[in-house]
């Protein structure tokens, strides 16, 4: 049937308020506007969406297709439901937000995100309300050659303190199709956020994933991503440290093998002063795999007084992966602090060397030095049942 | 025949011949040193002996046990009954030092996962361990950090001291465990090798200065220049270097150690 108008109004817009039907209605036409992105695109120069075809996939699968953990004795006044029921049930706390930090019209595929959008979370937790137990929900895919697009929006209130997990997860690894996953946080004041997305989609999947987070004074924000799955990945990362005292902990893991190619574009935007983002992705490639990291610190006129830093570092386990790395700065300000930094290499053999004198055979000083690379992000996941779960499928992979 | 057998070995570095047929026998129960100036390819046999990929074999072999170690992988080196205590110990981050001890011994074992029976105990490993700290002046606050990151000069080449008792060879190979250590460092690793004496154990002691064979009296003494083995013989060797320097074989350079602060 194609991502159509009338695709729109017989699968999505049913039952759903005007305000969110005009909207969707209005991302389409985005949609058919846009052209796709074309290698003239600094932002696509190197990651080629050439071969990929949504109308292919334009079978929409299940439209509330998420199971959600909700903790054992929720605070009263904690709002936890499926987006599209949020919509309809609390407008006033899901219509002024809902894509207002990730924009339908940045691109062909936030546009179609925009309009189809299925699934996905709601998370509203008023001023003042803290809880330790992390908010679960889990994205499944089920069939091969559809699209699976859901969204998450979290709102966290003044003084609010929570831990959050999104996991992707194929059912069947080598199904195709189009998958996305965003996520919008709003941190009020003093707020204090962990948001974990654990990606494993299948691995012959095209994804596209926008978070944007905005932080208000005294807010911080952890947010950790690990990406495994897709043949195709582009994950957007961005915060907006818009209050002073704000703090945004920006960290990622991947893992490429086989033929995947993962993109990752991440923006620390620092609009006033007093603010401080930190940001490390590390990532290892195998086989052929192909990664992208192109990050973006910004630094404005009047953010002074502000620490930055960013680095991307690149593990590359064969000679026929390809790691890059883009960083970048933009400052308007002197009086700030700043450090990024990239690096891409092999396993140390001086490292691998040490490791075998000790008689440890060579897989396992790989896998050793491969988990050893890891260390030091993976202690900077948010909470203990995330960092489980990566570090299960960490060993899966590295295995 | 001796426990460890290297004749007329040849290695070279990037195309660079250092070791131009050195012959060595060494028995298990023994001590040797040996002893030369930088350049003369006292690294280039420590590293040749234990594997490391920099180092190209150009002629002779090693015997140990029936085999050419020449023609195994490090590890294999390893698990065979060689350690190699490094001169200058790599950092290697995210890995501690803990699990990395617990993996070598495990390894050396044999253990791979499945006979549980092979493998090291925490029990065992923390007796193993208290031991071997205590003589060597280290406590345990070391072992969940990673692998000799931030340790100082004394700290690593007492790491390595440790990694040799837990992980008991047959050969040990000290590649200039003295150099930039102060005399209480010296002492304590020093004390510790003492102790691993013994008839299971052969040493090769790697060193520019005489002062370490104060400590750990060799029972023979060899001196390497220019690639070769100039001069072997008993611990009087050592003090004749210890008067004399190297400048017999042309060289202006005492055997005397730098101060160390």
């Amino acid at each position: 049937m194609g991502f159509t108008a009338e695709a729109l109004e017989k699968t999505v817009l049913q039952g759903e308020p005007d305000w969110l039907r005009e909207r969707r209605q209005s991302a389409l036409a985005t949609y058919e506007r846009l052209p796709a992105p074309s290698k003239t695109d600094e932002e696509w120069r190197r990651t080629d969406v050439s071969r990929f075809n949504p109308t292919e996939f334009s079978h929409l699968e299940h439209l509330d297709g998420l199971k959600l953990e909700r903790p054992a004795g929720l605070p009263a006044g904690v709002i936890l439901k499926p987006l599209r029921m949020a919509a309809r049930e609390h407008p006033e706390l899901v219509e002024p937000r809902l894509f207002s930090l990730v924009h339908a019209d940045r691109d062909r595929f936030a546009a179609l995100h925009a309009a189809f959008f299925t699934g996905g979370t709601f998370l509203y937790v008023p001023d003042g309300v803290e809880f330790d137990e992390p908010i679960l929900g889990q994205h499944f895919s089920h069939q091969a050659g559809t699209s699976v697009l859901p969204h998450t929006l979290i709102v966290a209130g003044r003084g609010a303190r929570f831990n959050y997990l999104d996991e992707y997860i194929a059912e069947d690894e080598n199904e195709t199709g189009h998958r996305s996953g965003s996520t919008e946080i709003f941190l009020g004041e003093g707020a204090q956020v962990g948001y974990v997305a654990v990606q494993k989609w299948g691995r012959k999947v095209w994804h596209f994933a926008d978070q944007r987070a905005e932080l208000q004074k005294d807010s911080t924000l952890r947010l950790f991503n690990v990406t495994l799955g897709g043949k195709f990945s582009k994950t957007r990362v961005e915060a907006s440290l818009a209050g002073e005292g704000s703090n945004a902990e920006l960290k990622a893991i991947y893992f490429a093998s086989g033929d995947q190619f993962f993109d990752f574009h991440t923006l620390q935007d620092h609009r006033v002063g007093n603010t401080r983002s930190d940001l490390l992705f590390k990532g290892a490639l195998q086989d052929v795999s192909r990664t992208v990291y192109a990050g973006l610190i910004r630094i404005e006129k009047h953010a002074a007084r502000s620490d930055a830093y960013q680095a991307n570092r690149n593990l590359v386990l064969s000679d026929k992966a390809k790691a890059t790395s883009i960083p970048m700065l933009e400052i308007d300000n002197n009086e700030v602090r700043c450090t990024h930094g990239a690096t891409v290499g092999p396993v140390d053999p001086e490292h691998l060397f040490y490791l075998r004198s000790r008689g440890i055979p060579l897989a396992t000083a790989k896998r050793m030095l491969i988990q050893g690379f890891f260390g030091d992000v993976l202690d900077r996941i948010p909470f203990e049942h995330a960092r489980k779960l990566v570090e299960a499928e960490l060993e899966s992979r590295i295995g | 025949m001796a426990d460890f057998e290297i004749k007329d070995l040849r290695a070279s570095v990037e195309g660079r011949e250092i070791l131009k047929g050195v012959s060595l026998a060494i028995s298990r129960g023994e001590v040797h040193a040996v002893m030369g100036l930088n350049g003369t390819g006292k690294s280039t046999l420590s590293h040749t002996l234990m594997g490391h990929p920099g180092y190209t074999v150009d002629g002779g072999s090693v015997i140990f046990k029936g085999q050419n170690v020449l023609e195994l992988e490090p590890d294999e080196r390893a698990r065979l009954g060689m350690f190699l205590a490094f001169q200058y110990p790599v950092v290697v981050p995210g890995i501690s030092m803990a699990n990395f001890l617990r993996t070598a011994m495990n390894s050396k074992r044999g253990y791979d996962g499945k006979d549980k029976s092979k493998q090291v105990t925490p029990k065992e490993f923390r007796g193993l361990l208290k031991g071997e700290l205590e003589v060597l002046h280290m406590d345990d606050s070391f072992l969940p950090r990673y692998i000799n990151d931030g340790f100082s000069g004394g700290e690593k080449k007492r790491a390595e001291i440790l990694q040799m008792a837990m992980l008991k060879p047959e050969i040990a190979i000290l590649d200039e465990t003295d150099s930039g250590l102060d005399i209480d460092s010296i002492k304590f690793v020093a004390e510790a090798v003492n102790r691993m004496r013994g008839p299971e154990l052969g040493i090769l002691i790697i060193t520019h200065y005489t002062r370490i064979l104060e400590f750990i009296k060799p029972d023979f003494v060899h001196v390497l220049v220019d690639g070769k083995f100039v001069l072997s013989g008993g611990p009087e060797v050592a003090e004749r270097l210890e008067k004399t320097g190297y400048a017999e074989w042309g060289k202006e350079e005492t055997a005397q150690p730098e101060e160390v602060a």
